[in-house]
């Protein structure tokens, strides 16, 4: 089993309540695939933090990132019955879509550039709190960033420019110069070296 | 294993990034229906994805976002549990409209809600924040309904990838060596749209390519990227500057790209507010402005 589900016990929650056990992403979400609103309701405020930090991240937009995270959740509620624990954690699951979810957005916004000319403006007057920066977050962090630093240069921008850009392959191509056939092979040489760098692989 | 499956295969990492387009996306997930070797491949590098989705720091969002979530699901339908056995074999070989029964009558309920400006939910007919579609679900279903892998597998892909990727290294290396600049400029560039403070503005040039300007406070850099920026004359050149209330700073030079965007990370550090704009100068560059910018972004 791949390494990071046997973690997921610590990386998938905001801070608890000292003394009170919080349940499982994992557990919740069977609880949710069973149509359970209070398991529901406990991974939204588990994950959303996550989520909506993600998905922030990669489209700036405020109000956008509100509208992009609800959607996912929604996918959540829904498609939770073809959640399979057997098959991968639950925090990957819902960061996985939460990531495509996103990087569809930002592809799809690409084409009303006039919207994107909010972005910055709104952006200067946030009405929002960070969570404060948990130990898991800031390890994770770490543990990131020094298996970025294992890459070649090309690599680290690829997969950045990709992962955090939301840029797709031929744009990564056509600002780092290089042809299309090389970002693919970057890409994945870079992620492969990341996952062995991390621990991820089984 | 064919050529094109090769190439398919080498999408894994492209794939698990989410930087396909959507034709190479539903391409390679039928390739990953029928290789278990991509697959699993594929499932370590989504969940390496993931640690750097995990390494973003969390922001809370609004109340009112889990407000009208609890009320929307409370008349969502959920979707149908599937067979388990069946399901691989079965989606393989689907095609799109066979699988938009379950979700048809759920999506227009969930497409019809949307976040107005102070957080309630209101009714309205042309949102366009539609939620998945039946095809992007299914998609989903198909990723995470893999079947387990032997550990040999495992191990023989790893090894096949790693020779793979030595050799295409060493290879790309040669013919495509990057300019020390050129490689720092690029460094810069992933380090500020990576940066958790990062923000852009898009703006139309004169002339009517596009720019954008992405910039991070935290690391006082930033880059301006150009759609469709012309060609100058041999004896101009594009000067870009940082400009706070003391004047115009100049902040590098830039030539058009003879194809794909014209991008460059300026010089020097920004100043929090610093307008930045873009001029036309002899070849060589200016101290001052001589020219009207021919774009201008306000980052405050």
């Amino acid at each position: 089993m791949l390494a990071l589900m046997s973690r997921e016990a610590d990386i998938g929650v905001t801070p608890e309540e000292p003394g009170v056990p919080a349940t499982s992403p994992q557990d919740l979400l069977e609880r949710v695939a069973a149509g359970d609103q209070a398991a529901f309701s406990e991974l939204y405020d588990q994950m959303a933090p996550r989520v909506f930090g993600l998905v922030k991240r990669l489209l700036r937009d405020h109000s956008q990132s509100e509208e992009v995270t609800q959607e996912i959740f929604l996918e959540i509620w829904q498609t939770a019955t073809r959640f399979d624990s057997n098959r991968g954690a639950a925090v990957s699951w819902i960061l996985t879509m939460a990531h495509r979810r996103t990087v569809d957005r930002v592809r799809a916004s690409q084409s009303s550039r006039d919207r994107d000319v909010r972005i910055g403006i709104r952006d200067h007057n946030p009405d929002y709190d960070h969570v404060s920066e948990t130990i898991e977050v800031r390890l994770e962090h770490e543990r990131v960033e020094k298996a970025m630093s294992r890459l070649t240069g090309l690599q680290r921008q690829a997969v950045s420019l990709a992962y955090y850009g939301g840029y797709s392959h031929s744009e990564v191509a056509t600002m780092l110069k290089v042809p299309v056939g090389t970002v693919k092979t970057r890409l994945r040489d870079g992620m492969i070296r990341l996952r062995d760098e991390m621990g991820v692989a089984s | 294993m064919n050529d094109r499956n090769d190439d398919l295969a080498a999408q894994s990492g492209a794939y698990a990034l989410n930087a396909l387009s959507p034709e190479e996306r539903e391409a390679f997930e039928k390739h990953l229906a029928s290789s278990s070797e991509t697959r699993t491949e594929t499932t370590e590098l989504s969940d390496t994805a993931v640690a750097l989705g995990l390494a973003v720091d969390p922001v809370t969002p609004p109340p009112a976002l889990k407000t009208n979530l609890m009320a929307m699901i409370a008349q969502t339908p959920q979707l149908p549990r599937e067979a388990d056995t069946a399901v691989v074999a079965d989606e393989a070989s689907d095609s799109e409209d066979a699988a938009s029964a379950p979700l048809s009558n759920v999506t227009p309920l969930a497409a019809s809600v949307s976040l107005a400006a102070d957080g309630s939910a209101e009714q309205s007919s042309t949102s366009a924040a539609a939620p998945a579609t039946p095809a992007q679900t299914k998609a989903q279903a198909r990723w995470f309904t893999r079947p387990a892998t032997a550990l040999a597998a495992v191990a023989a892909a790893v090894a096949l990838v790693v020779a793979g990727g030595v050799v295409a290294d060493s290879i790309g290396r040669s013919s495509i060596e990057q300019s020390s600049f050129a490689s720092q400029q690029a460094d810069k560039l992933a380090a500020i749209n990576a940066a958790s403070d990062s923000q852009r503005l898009v703006s139309t040039v004169a002339g009517g390519a596009t720019a954008t300007f992405v910039w991070s406070g935290e690391l006082a850099a930033s880059a301006v990227i150009v759609d469709g920026l012309e060609a100058l004359p041999a004896d101009q050149v594009y000067e870009l500057w940082y400009i706070d209330d003391s004047g115009a700073r100049p902040a590098g030079l830039m030539d058009a790209a003879e194809d794909g965007p014209t991008w460059r990370v300026l010089d020097g550090d920004m100043g929090a507010g610093d307008v930045v704009g873009v001029t036309i100068e002899p070849k060589g560059g200016s101290d001052a402005p001589t020219t009207d910018p021919i774009v201008v972004f306000e980052s405050a």
